[in-house]
């Protein structure tokens, strides 16, 4: 189950980011499902789990993006390494803890994506065009899958 | 109900057997004869008979409406799936109609350019919000390496700055780490394009002299880059002169509408080869 779970995601999670989404974009503004799914992954699997996907997703990803070609792969794995470390120690997890665990770990991703020099000189207009829709948008998006997630898989079971 | 008794019976057998006869000997006579007695009955009878009529229509009526509606809605059901089929068909005409239009002006535009170029279908955008990219359908296979202009007939649309076999991701000329340097057409004044996080672009570097003004096309200039001389690249709609500044800055709306992106050229080669004439070999002339 969970090899398959993970080799649909790795295979279909990057199509969709790229084409799909341009539908649902606010204000020009996609949310970064790799960046969901990554957190969910170290949420409900583990850290191991998050810290591996969040490489390959994050590595696809830059694949994919006229960035540079590592920006990704650490903000992601260390999104997957973060999302595992939550799930391990926060007791009890609702929609309202993993709303603040998504929201923070998009901040932080758009902070490093910002150190990398992604936001160009003018860094407010990139913390407030990009940054700040894009960390609101995977909260939601996240809460929402968390949601959907939750009865399916228990984080005891950890996907298995 | 009626009792009759054998007297009454008797008598009725003999009423009948001569009204038989009667028929027989005289049909003519018998006939009106029955109609003047039949006359009250079938009053009598045609009202039940009215009733059951009635009921008969409207049961008929209702059987046949429903036996009809069982036809119409199958045939409804039929009408129904050929018009999808047939709006289903309509649109993708439509499209291809579209599709047409478009490539064909884009080969024109292919033939007209003085560069060599190579065209690409737009399949994606950037995978992050944070760079304003495009993925083409096109890449190493095709000719296709980092740093070559990407142009539509409309102007530039930015460059190629990763690729691999078959496909490329280029970077967008309204991306804030994008630059582009760019001529005032009517000014001739240089300076150098770069994105904003608004989806526009802007001129830097115009110098503290130039007598820029709102509405001048921006185009390459060719110098740098892999873009040929002379491409649109924008109109000025906002000039910024810093106090105490050594340049001008300008606000730039792009020509190409980058939200409808689905066919672009890629330039392979600026400007295009001249292969020299084909010289016919002069015949010596025998002295």
């Amino acid at each position: 189950m969970k090899p398959l779970l993970y080799l649909g995601l790795a295979v279909g999670l990057m199509p969709i980011q790229t084409t799909l989404l341009d539908h649902v974009s606010v204000t020009g503004v996609r949310p970064d499902l790799c960046l969901i799914a990554v957190s969910l992954i170290g949420f409900f699997g583990g850290r191991s789990d998050g810290l591996l996907m969040g490489a390959l997703l994050g590595f696809e990803q830059d694949l994919f993006s006229a960035g540079d070609a590592w920006v990704n792969i650490i903000t992601k794995a260390v999104i997957g390494l973060s999302g595992g470390l939550v799930g391990r120690y926060v007791a009890h997890v609702t929609p309202v803890t993993v709303l603040p665990m998504v929201l923070g770990l998009s901040v932080c991703s758009g902070i490093a994506f910002m150190f990398a020099g992604a936001g160009g000189p003018d860094q407010l207009a990139a913390v407030r065009v990009v940054l700040l829709p894009q960390a609101l948008l995977d909260s939601a998006l996240g809460v929402a899958a968390y949601w959907l997630l939750a009865e399916r898989f228990k984080r005891d079971d950890s996907l298995v | 109900m009626f009792r009759s008794t054998s007297g009454t019976r008797r008598v009725l057998l003999v009423l009948c057997a001569l009204l038989l006869s009667l028929v027989f000997v005289l049909p003519k006579q018998s006939r009106t004869l029955l109609q003047t007695i039949g006359k009250p009955l079938a009053d009598l009878v045609a009202i039940p008979l009215e009733l059951f009529s009635s009921a008969d229509r409207r049961v008929g009526g209702v059987w046949d409406r429903y036996v009809a509606l069982r036809k119409v809605e199958e045939e409804n059901r039929q009408l129904r799936r050929e018009i999808e089929f047939l709006r289903g068909q309509a649109a993708d005409l439509r499209e291809m109609a579209a599709a047409n239009q478009r490539l064909g002006a884009l080969l024109r535009f292919q033939a007209n350019t003085p560069s060599q170029t190579v065209a690409a279908r737009v399949v994606g955008r950037d995978a992050t919000n944070w760079y304003r990219g495009v993925l083409l359908d096109k890449g190493e296979q095709d000719g296709i390496q980092a740093e070559m202009g990407v142009i539509t007939l409309t102007g530039a649309v930015g460059r190629v700055v990763k690729t691999r076999a078959s496909s490329s991701v280029v970077l967008l000329i309204t991306d804030p780490n994008n630059a582009v340097t760019s001529l005032i057409q009517r000014t001739r004044d240089e300076g150098i394009i770069e994105g904003t996080f608004e989806g526009k672009a802007r001129m830097k570097y115009i110098p503290l002299l130039s007598t820029v003004r709102i509405g001048d096309p921006v185009v390459t200039s060719g110098l740098t880059g892999g873009f040929p001389k002379g491409v649109p690249i924008g109109t000025i709609t906002n000039i910024q002169k810093d106090e105490g500044g050594l340049f001008q800055t300008a606000e730039v709306q792009p020509e190409a509408d980058f939200t409808k992106l689905e066919e672009v050229l890629v330039v392979t080669v600026p400007r295009k080869i001249e292969e020299p004439p084909a010289v016919p070999p002069t015949e010596k002339k025998q002295p």
